[in-house]
Parts: C-alpha cells; structure tokens; sequence
C-alpha cells in the first residue's frame, strides 16, 4: 500500500448529479443573484452560469482588443473570470449592470495584457522600417478599448437573439449572404427568412438600446 | 406599379443588410425616395447595421477553458484541513495557489486537472524526465516531469497524448513504485482525446521508487492499484 493519503473517490456520481441540479437552478437566476451567490457554496455552479453567458462576449472581446490572437484572447477570458469571482463583493448592482460591470473588467484587462506585451516588446530599430511603419500606423490600444463599448453592447445584443434569428444574421451580415441565398442554404422559405431577419434586427435594436440605457454607468 | 408600406416593411431589414436581390432592392429604393415613414422605419435597421460593424468576431472560447477556471476556483475554495498543503512554485498569476497532495473528497478529484494548462508550468529544468509508454492501447504516449520542490516534494507534471475519458466511476491515478510498494501521486480525469496537461504532488519518498505508472482506478473498487496499466515508465 503506497505511503501517500488515499483519495476519497465514492460518492463522486452523487457529487455530480447534485451539481447538475445546482447548474439548472442557476440558469435560472439573474445575473445579480449569480453574483451574491460567488461568495458562498454555490460558487462553481453561479461562476459557471455566468461563464455560460458572457464567455463569448469576453472572448470576442478579447480577439477584438489584442488583434485576433487566440492565446490572448483566450488568456483574457481566464483572468476576466477569476476576476469576476474575486471582486465580486466589489459589483454594487445599483450602480449599473452586471454586463455593464463585466464590460469594464474585460477592457481592463485587455488593455492590462496589451501594456504587459507592449513593455515586453524591445524598441524597433530604425532601420526596421516596415516595423516600425505598420507600429505607429496602429490605433492605441486606449482608443480601441475606447471604441469597444459598442462592441460589448452589440455582442450582447447578439447573444441574446434565437438560435434562428442569430442564423440569419450570421448569415446575412457575417458571411454576406442574400435574403435567397440564406434561403437556399437552410431550406427555409424566402418569406420565412425575411421575416426571421426583420424580427431580428428588431431585437437587436432593443438590445442595444437596454445596453445604451446603463452607458453613463459604465465610466 | 410602385410598392405599397405594407409590402417594404418586410424588405426593409434585408435592405439595411443588402441582401435583396437587385430587382427587389431598385423597388424598395423607388418607394423610399417617396415614404418618409418607411424612410424612417429604415434608419432603425441602418443603425443596426452599423454597430454590427463594430461586433467582435463570433468565435466560442475553446471548452476546456470553463473547466479550467472553474478547478482553480475550486483549488482555491478548497479547505485547509485537508492532508497536506504545499508551497506553491507557480507562476505570478497564481502565486496564491494551494497545492494538495490526494486525500481530499471527491470534490478535489477534478482540481487538479489541467492547472499545467492554465497557470503555465515553471521553467526550471526537471530532475527527471520519465518517457510514457503505453500498455495497452497504443496511441497513448506521454513524459513525467519531476521538479523538486524546497519542501522535499516532487512536483510530478505529467503531459499526456491521447488518452480516453476513464469509464464511468473512474478516474486516473498516478503511481510510484518500487516492486510490490506504491507511493499514490495523485488522481485525475480526462474530458477529452488529445493533450492532458496536469500537476501533480508526490512526497520526497519518491526518488526511490523508479517505475512510474498510470492506472485507471474505480471509484467504487479498491483504493490500491488497480491492474489496469494504461502508461507505464521507468526513470532514467
């Protein structure tokens, strides 16, 4: 018999069928009740509700601010949820949104991890011109974080459409598909997709426009 | 015959996107060039259309990410009563880290996966590198690393190729041993095909026992090693 502890593995099919139960609840709760509920038991499965929320936002997020590189963006969805868990104490929702909140700690940060690789980024030689060139040519990265409250906004109005709704959208702007093209490929009628497409649109609009009424919460 | 409200309304969208066909697209603009309503109605959907532009990529963060989080949180809640806790020799990003050796619940099983992935494995050199090979089911491959630790403890990072998710009840442990004596370093699971990065702790006793394996163990069945080898090394 090894000299090491033994680990305690039985019970583990109760541990997780008692966690599936907690994640079900916890999609069911808002955003601010997930929040209270990251400093107690149901830590994992309020963190997880949340993640399953707002990880495609923070990851988009996260390739938009630090130029489409995955590992970053990847390495700014860790640090923003471990974040969210750590500071949670410090998000009062009658101060603005969770998302609004969440907003704030994504552009934090990636501009956090854009300035640690720009200071880790040796001077370009001068006789570096092409470098050098396409360096100053590059908006700061305040100015793009400064452009993103728009993206947030319209990322989250965009998670919050219909699987079809998004599907056409996707579709239509993203790939630049025609109304008989999307209707083609999808096997919907024309009629259909048009309509899909307006009642999206429609709801995108709204979302932006919920997103919009907490921007002077946002600073 | 030019188009009625009611029969632009629902171009109007697609119009703001440009996805109308151009037939459809010259009657929609001849009918806006005369409809302020309809004119308006089109701005909406224009404005749309153009935060669209700013919309980061639509891309899902790779899954193993969630789980990744989600066992440092855990690591990190997990209460200081149990075994032994270790000094940590990560990075800055998880200085804070508590490192456990087995002998927590089942809870901790999960905790301890992919934390190699997550915090980054530290760059000093291994005392030992143990080359995996498989026992059974032949694209199983993978190396042990080694670190010593200033506690006397051997930091054990195992990167692993390929191997399955355990069955059901199960889970993976990672063993020392020495003929018929085993020293447990600690357990783990797997939940998909391709690179397993973990961490893992073994007491200094370690250095002694040469042959490292790695079993797949029942969760309901016996603490001891089970005969089901799936990796197997012997240290240089």
């Amino acid at each position: 018999m090894g000299l090491a502890a033994r680990s305690i593995i039985g019970g583990n099919k109760g541990v997780r069928s008692l966690r599936s139960v907690m994640a079900q609840r916890a999609d069911e709760l808002s955003d601010d009740q997930l929040m209270k509920r990251l400093d107690g038991p149901e830590v994992e499965s309020a963190l997880s509700a949340l993640y399953d929320r707002y990880s495609r936002t923070v990851f988009g997020m996260g390739l938009k601010l630090l130029g489409g590189d995955r590992s970053s963006a990847e390495e700014v969805v860790q640090e923003v949820f471990v974040k969210v868990w750590r500071a949670s104490h410090t998000f009062d929702p009658s101060r603005g949104s969770f998302s609004t909140w969440l907003y704030r700690v994504t552009r934090n940060v990636a501009l956090d991890l854009h300035r640690k690789r720009t200071s880790r980024i040796r001077p370009v030689p001068d006789g570096d011109l092409h470098i050098a060139a396409a360096r100053d040519s590059s908006a700061s990265p305040e100015k793009v974080v400064d452009d993103s409250w728009l993206a947030w906004r319209i990322s989250r109005a965009l998670e919050g459409l219909g699987e079809t709704q998004r599907e056409v959208i996707e579709l239509a702007y993203f790939q630049g598909l025609s109304q008989r093209e999307i209707s083609r490929r999808t096997g919907v009628p024309l009629g259909t997709i048009k309509t899909r497409t307006s009642s999206a649109m429609k709801r995108l609009r709204r979302g932006l426009a919920g997103e919009d009424a907490l921007r002077e919460d946002r600073q | 015959m030019m188009m009625k409200c009611a029969e632009v309304h629902p171009n109007l969208a697609a119009f703001a996107l440009g996805g109308l066909d151009s037939e459809e697209e010259t009657e929609v603009r001849r009918h806006l060039a005369l409809c302020p309503s309809c004119r308006e109605k089109l701005a909406e959907f224009e404005e749309v259309s153009q935060a669209l532009e700013a919309a980061p990529p639509l891309a899902d963060p790779p899954p193993y990410l969630k789980d990744e989080i989600l066992s440092y949180v855990r690591a990190e809640k997990l209460p200081s009563s149990t075994n032994e806790e270790l000094p940590s020799s990560r990075d800055s990003r998880s200085k804070n880290l508590p490192l456990f050796v087995p002998g927590v619940a089942a809870a901790a099983l999960v905790a301890v996966v992919a934390l190699g992935i997550f915090f980054g494995l530290h760059t000093e050199s291994p005392v030992a590198t143990i080359q995996l090979t498989p026992v059974e089911k032949e694209n199983y491959w993978g190396v042990a690393e080694l670190h010593p630790q200033p506690s006397g403890n051997q930091q054990v990072e195992l990167k692993l190729n390929n191997l399955d998710e355990p069955g059901p009840d199960s889970y993976y442990e990672a063993w020392f041993s020495s003929g018929e004596e085993y020293i447990g370093a600690g357990t783990f699971t797997v939940t998909d095909s391709g690179q397993t990065d973990v961490v893992l702790t073994a007491p200094p006793q370690v250095r002694n026992y040469p042959t490292f394996l790695i079993t797949e163990q029942s969760a309901t069945g016996d603490t001891a090693p089970s005969k089901k080898v799936v990796l197997r090394g012997e240290a240089p």
